[in-house]
């Protein structure tokens, strides 16, 4: 029993190898896996999340805060925070996990302490990632500012394990700082011909949507798509989209589409206390039947990747239900 | 070499392994632990709630963590009574620990319907009585904080629930909590269940409303422990020790420190709820604790314990 359950999920530490400060407002926290941790990790799909116990990780020193942090001094935390992966790698007998974030919250705030060496306990892999239907040619990877980090571990699965598959990927955010990338965007496009580093290293082609235009498209990044779609000829049923970000971003996805026949899959974000399918948080309203019934299915558990077609969109700003 | 030391506990007539349960609602219907911890360890399990139709509960948020503590709105989500009995009893057939249910409703009569439905089964020892969930429009809290009602209703579900033990687990959002544990004990409760959450509320200051889509939820997790065995050590005074109930103490427990704060204050048995949800093992670890406090205090013992803070 302990071993089966030690191979494919459990509570592993993790060592920090490193955490490094990417952009204006992201970072990267490198984890290492050993022994139980790293056979589990190494099996971990794009689009799967852990969670982070950081509550025995400290805040950083006051006078290191900016204005809007200082109210999280002495903020306590309990619950562990959910993250996906951007990048895994399994090597020899270890498993490293790249985890991409960005400084929100009084939890956020104490990982930009972690320093090598640091160990943190880690529940995971968790969840359903995105799953690769047989006679897709092309794939179509959306991102919406944060919702970066799985699409990015998507990309490099589908360039080193699906030879067949031409992975292609729209990355759109409200500004250029706002992408969650290393590295100056517009210098590594002349490079290397793809905007972003992270996803070239790969071999995996990209274009960049910014919503004020400070680089790449100007508009939405769902309008980019729905313009490479009117101007590439590709098969819908050869034809796959992958999308993780905003939950209005995730409906415009899904209404493109369905209008063009193609298959979706969104990775959905929710409040999660536990994880694992205990506590009943992170409800997601899915259809249930043909009769208009629905019911509620959990992000960490069935989740946090959905078919776009069973999702009940909710629009925060306007109230809407998709 | 380990001295022995005897950590069972009589708890209603039922003869448990060890004083630890997993609260209502933080441990699923036991299955879905089954990756991260052994529930065979426990004492007793609780279900999540079930009622007599499957319930969809809350829209989103439904929950808010605080500083020390996390508000939870599920509003009772769950499968329905036919369902559990179809997909979830069969797998608590082979569970060690006393397996309770935990029965709501809205109306006496659906609690009835469910208690009297299960009252056969073998799989399960008894029944935790929620009329104290504060995240639900009808039923749940409106039964808990009116002697009279808790009265009622524990008569009605003691005659359904046949030989099985009734457990009413009480609402700490009253005056005194003496009055409602007083009602449950003459109405006919075997056991007492003591505290459910807090209601609470947190606002977002930017949208400048309530997080919670329910507005208010119920607050649990460390925040609450001193409250819960404060409530627990007057109940134990005031009604049970005399009335010889025993009382299930929980509310922010995290390890075995906690869960002996809880049986000294009068607890027969302990439940382990918000700290599932962060660490889905650390009931099976406070087991062992509790083990090892009563061996440093040479207690052989832990029914020496219950209540000896007086």
């Amino acid at each position: 029993m302990a071993e089966t359950r030690a191979t494919t999920k459990g509570d592993f530490t993790a060592v920090v190898t490193a955490n490094k400060h990417i952009s204006s407002c992201f970072y990267k926290l490198s984890l290492q896996f050993f022994q139980q941790g790293a056979q589990a990790f190494a099996q971990a799909r794009p689009g799967q999340f852990a969670q982070l116990d950081l509550s025995g990780t400290a805040l950083p020193p006051a006078e290191e805060l900016n204005e809007q942090q200082t109210d999280l001094i002495g903020r306590g935390i309990i619950l562990r925070r959910p993250y996906s992966f951007c990048e895994v790698t399994a090597k020899d007998d270890k498993t490293s996990v790249d985890i991409l974030y960005r400084v929100l919250g009084p939890a956020s705030l104490r990982m930009t302490t972690l320093k090598s060496a640091d160990k943190i306990t880690v529940l995971g892999p968790l969840g359903n990632g995105f799953s690769i239907p047989q006679g897709k040619k092309t794939a179509l990877l959306v991102i919406g500012g944060m919702g970066a980090p799985p699409i990015q571990h998507l990309a490099s699965v589908l360039s080193q394990e699906h030879a067949n598959i031409y992975p292609l990927v729209f990355a759109g955010a409200k500004t250029k700082t706002q992408l969650p990338f290393e590295g100056r965007l517009d210098e590594v496009s002349k490079e290397i011909g793809f905007p972003i580093h992270a996803l070239a290293k790969f071999g995996v082609e990209s274009q960049i949507a910014t919503d004020d235009g400070s680089i790449g498209f100007h508009g939405p990044v769902t309008q980019c798509l729905s313009q490479w779609l009117d101007e590439n000829e590709v098969m819908a049923e050869e034809t796959i989209i992958y999308a993780c970000g905003p939950e209005d971003m995730l409906a415009e996805v899904a209404r493109i589409a369905s209008e063009k026949k193609i298959d979706c899959q969104v990775s959905m974000e929710r409040r999660m206390a536990c994880g694992i399918g205990i506590c009943q948080s992170c409800a997601v309203e899915c259809r249930a039947g043909d009769g208009g019934q629905t019911e509620y299915k959990l992000c960490c558990k069935d989740g946090p990747v959905f078919d776009a077609r069973e999702v009940i969109f909710h629009i925060e700003k306007t109230g809407h239900r998709l | 070499m380990k001295s022995n030391v005897d950590i069972s506990v009589e708890f209603a007539g039922l003869r448990l392994a060890n004083p630890v349960f997993t609260a209502s609602g933080t441990c699923g219907y036991a299955d879905e632990l089954a990756e991260f911890t052994d529930v065979n360890d426990l004492g007793g399990f609780i279900t999540k709630s079930i009622t007599a139709k499957p319930r969809m509960g809350n829209p989103v948020p439904r929950i808010v963590e605080t500083d020390s503590g996390m508000l939870n709105a599920i509003g009772l989500a769950n499968i329905g009574l036919d369902k559990f009995i179809e997909e979830k009893l069969p797998l608590l057939q082979k569970t060690k620990p006393a397996v309770f249910v935990n029965v709501a409703g809205e109306t006496i009569e659906q609690y009835v319907t469910v208690t009297e439905k299960l009252s056969s089964e073998q799989a399960i020892a008894g029944f935790e009585l929620n009329i104290s969930c504060p995240n639900v429009k009808k039923g749940g809290i409106t039964f808990g904080i009116d002697p009279v009602q808790v009265k009622e209703i524990t008569s009605a579900v003691k005659a359904a629930a046949g030989q099985k033990v009734l457990m009413v687990k009480l609402s700490p959002n009253v005056t005194d909590i003496s009055v409602t544990a007083r009602a449950a004990v003459e109405a006919g409760a075997d056991a007492l269940s003591l505290v459910n959450t807090f209601t609470a509320m947190v606002i977002d200051i930017e949208k400048q409303r309530p997080v919670l889509a329910n507005r208010t939820g119920g607050l649990s997790g460390p925040a609450i422990k001193p409250i819960a065995v404060y409530m627990v050590n007057k109940v134990y005074n005031e009604v049970t020790k005399e009335a010889k109930v025993p009382i299930l103490g929980g509310g922010g427990i995290r390890n075995a420190s906690d869960a002996i704060e809880f049986i000294l204050a009068g607890a027969t048995a302990i439940a382990v709820g918000t700290w599932n949800f962060i660490n889905p093992d650390c009931a099976s670890k406070i087991v062992n604790g509790i083990e090892d406090y009563c061996r440093r205090k040479g207690a052989s013992s832990i029914k020496q314990l219950i209540g000896a803070a007086g």
